[in-house]
């Protein structure tokens, strides 16, 4: 008797693993939303680490492998993740549905000209970096609701509490962080990257420059010269930049202005203890409030 | 009419932008190398030489959803050429395969598919020069590629059937007619290899290859008048290769590299009068490491060991026919890449040195090159 009823909880287990809707997501935010709104619905891996940078990753066969058993793969877009459709194809996976979160975000710095490499990285199609500012991740998370619901229609409504919820949690925080961070409100700060316009935009920061002179350009003595004039003229107080990129020229920047560098994570797990969106957020406006 | 004009104009946008959007992806890579040769009593010793720079304009895209076209024309020496030409069905297969067909780089251990600009090092590895020629092992015909069901890691499968047409060029030189050298029999290609992510810094890939048939008819080696009867020269060709890289950030990255062949094959001996066919093996290897100990510069050196003298003419007993003699190099380089690989400056030294079987002896040889190689237009992510 014993072994029919170990027997039936063992298919049982299996079976609810089975219907488990396997995704890919191409960086652990976009990971960390799928969870969110797909809950034990999903099992959800990702490609790019969270101390990586996502506009270079390097074509691994272990990465087709994640997406050779995939049913979904969600990506954040705007020609961000240009190594995954090279991943695709030595996937194999002719069932693999990709969607793309950026369909309906508004998209900033879309170029009106032509785009060529003396503008440096510069995105054709907008700026990809938009999970920085809350208000886009409760499009995306919507963006995820769609697919996870097109792709398993029983568990609408599983999903849509799911997604309801965050964007309620997404509203709740959004307060603190607005309050927490207004004393920042139309300050002049300093980025490494051009990858903060959504999340400045959102919370009132004046990016006033970047270390980088453009777009993926290594930084060089005659812009950091340039950035130390900017800095004392107008004491700028921070420079804010991922921590994925090495910060010998914001320090020697730092070190001939004083100007304080606050190295952040942009996605979620870049530092210990920042497992969820919510908490990226609030790390990243603690950082800035802190040191602005 | 001004209801006509808009409608022609927005015919003209819909269909530029549609054209725009359907574009393949072309790229150019230029390559242009000055550097100064120490080899003794040579006219050229010691000066410093320009080469005529080099370009490779790749042409790549997708047919269809399910399959990718690629073209190379190069432009090397003052010559075009069709390098590389060929489509891959990618998906729709039955068994996951893909299949690859028209003229490429053979998938023979790991480096020769990987075009030199590419390379870390600027001097293509000795054993390859001798057994594949200058430009690689590169013919036509088609692949299959399979994965296997390793599910922890991953493992692919080649294998293919090709004309053989590069090695009437590596046995006779580059206006070889091939039927007179080899006549008409199939070449086989192929290469068992596996990857294995050892954890988020360390990856590991290992190979062994093989490839089998025809070279050269024995008549290509020995008159007609001898009445030796003429018979299909054979060889076969077995690899091993591995590539380990460490790249625990952005900034900075161990490679270590190395790949091996051993040379099996028919070889015409005996003397002019009595000719006879004999087997022979020999081998080749190379290993090199390439660390990245900034985002912008590296350093590396390579280690080469083949048996036959670089530089011989074709012959019987010369290059891969060539059991008796030796080549050994050491390549020593620094990497500068000022702004990712668009821009990437090369300054590489090698020493040759021979191992001469009847007691000869054959005076050393430095080369010190500087490379500067640009890429223009899009270029793909990183393959390991």
């Amino acid at each position: 008797m014993k072994k029919y009823f170990s027997l039936i909880i063992l298919l049982l287990f299996s079976v609810s693993v089975m219907a488990q809707i396997k995704v890919v997501a191409t960086t652990t935010t976009v990971a960390d939303l799928v969870e969110t709104i797909g809950g034990d619905k999903v099992s959800v891996t990702y490609l790019c680490r969270s101390n990586q940078d996502p506009h270079f990753l390097e074509v691994l066969p272990s990465y087709m492998l994640k997406l050779r058993d995939a049913d979904l793969v969600f990506k954040i877009g705007l020609d961000l993740e240009k190594w995954l459709q090279q991943l695709i194809d030595g996937s194999r996976n002719d069932k693999l549905i990709l969607v793309d979160l950026s369909t309906d975000i508004s998209k900033k710095e879309v170029p009106t000209t032509k785009v060529d490499a003396s503008q440096g990285d510069v995105h054709p199609y907008g700026n990809p970096h938009y999970w920085l500012d809350p208000e886009n991740a409760k499009i995306m998370a919507e963006e995820i609701y769609n697919a996870l619901t097109d792709y398993s229609s029983s568990n609408e409504d599983f999903f849509k509490k799911n997604l309801d919820d965050f964007k309620k949690t997404i509203d709740t925080h959004m307060k603190n962080w607005s309050a927490s961070i207004s004393g920042m409100k139309q300050k002049n700060i300093i980025t490494f990257h051009k990858s903060w316009v959504y999340f400045s935009d959102r919370f009132g920061l004046n990016v006033v420059s970047n270390v980088e002179p453009k777009p993926g350009i290594p930084p060089t003595p005659s812009h950091d010269a340039e950035l130390i004039q900017l800095i004392k003229k107008d004491k700028i107080k921070i420079i804010l930049m991922e921590n994925y990129y090495s910060d010998s020229a914001p320090n020697h920047i730092a070190e001939s202005t004083g100007i304080k560098v606050v190295k952040v994570p942009n996605a979620v797990n870049g530092i210990e203890g920042v497992n969820s969106y919510v908490k990226l957020i609030d790390y990243i406006v603690t950082q800035i409030s802190k040191n602005g | 009419m001004t209801k006509k004009i808009f409608y022609y104009l927005l015919l003209i946008s819909t269909f530029t932008t549609a054209q725009s959007n359907i574009n393949p992806d072309i790229s150019l890579i230029g390559t242009f190398d000055t550097y100064m040769n120490f080899e003794k009593d040579t006219p050229d010793y010691g000066k410093l030489l320009f080469d005529m720079p080099s370009l490779e304009l790749f042409i790549d895209g997708y047919l269809n959803p399910y399959a990718r076209a690629t073209a190379n024309i190069a432009f090397e020496e003052g010559e075009f050429g069709v390098e590389e030409l060929y489509a891959q069905i990618l998906r729709g297969l039955p068994l996951d395969m893909q299949i690859k067909a028209g003229k490429y780089l053979l998938g023979f251990g790991k480096i020769n598919i990987v075009h030199p600009h590419a390379w870390p090092f600027l001097d293509r590895p000795l054993w390859q020069q001798i057994y594949f020629g200058e430009e690689g092992f590169n013919d036509i015909g088609a692949d299959v590629n399979f994965i296997l069901p390793t599910t922890d890691f991953y493992t692919t499968l080649d294998l293919g059937a090709y004309s053989g047409n590069s090695f009437a060029t590596n046995t006779a030189g580059e206006d070889a007619d091939p039927t007179d050298v080899r006549g008409n029999s199939l070449i086989f290609v192929g290469r068992l290899g596996s990857f294995f992510s050892l954890d988020d810094f360390n990856n590991l890939d290992v190979g062994l290859s093989g490839s089998y048939g025809d070279y050269a008819k024995s008549s290509f080696y020995i008159p007609d008048s001898l009445g030796f009867p003429n018979q299909m020269l054979k060889y076969f060709y077995g690899g091993i290769d591995f590539k380990y890289k460490y790249k625990p950030d952005s900034y900075t990255s161990l490679i270590i590299q190395s790949e091996a062949i051993l040379n099996h094959r028919d070889v015409v001996r005996g003397n002019e009068s009595v000719p006879l066919i004999e087997s022979i093996s020999t081998y080749g290897a190379f290993i090199y490491f390439d660390y990245q100990f900034i985002k912008q510069f590296s350093i590396g050196l390579k280690y080469d060991f083949t048996y036959g003298i670089i530089g011989d003419d074709y012959s019987a007993t010369t290059l891969s026919n060539d059991n008796l003699n030796k080549t050994s190099g050491i390549e020593g380089w620094v990497g500068y890449y000022p702004v990712e690989e668009t821009l990437a400056f090369r300054l590489g030294t090698q020493y040759l040195f021979y191992n001469l079987a009847d007691g000869m002896s054959k005076d050393g040889n430095t080369t010190i090159t500087l490379q500067m190689i640009f890429s223009l237009g899009p270029h793909k992510a990183h393959q390991f």
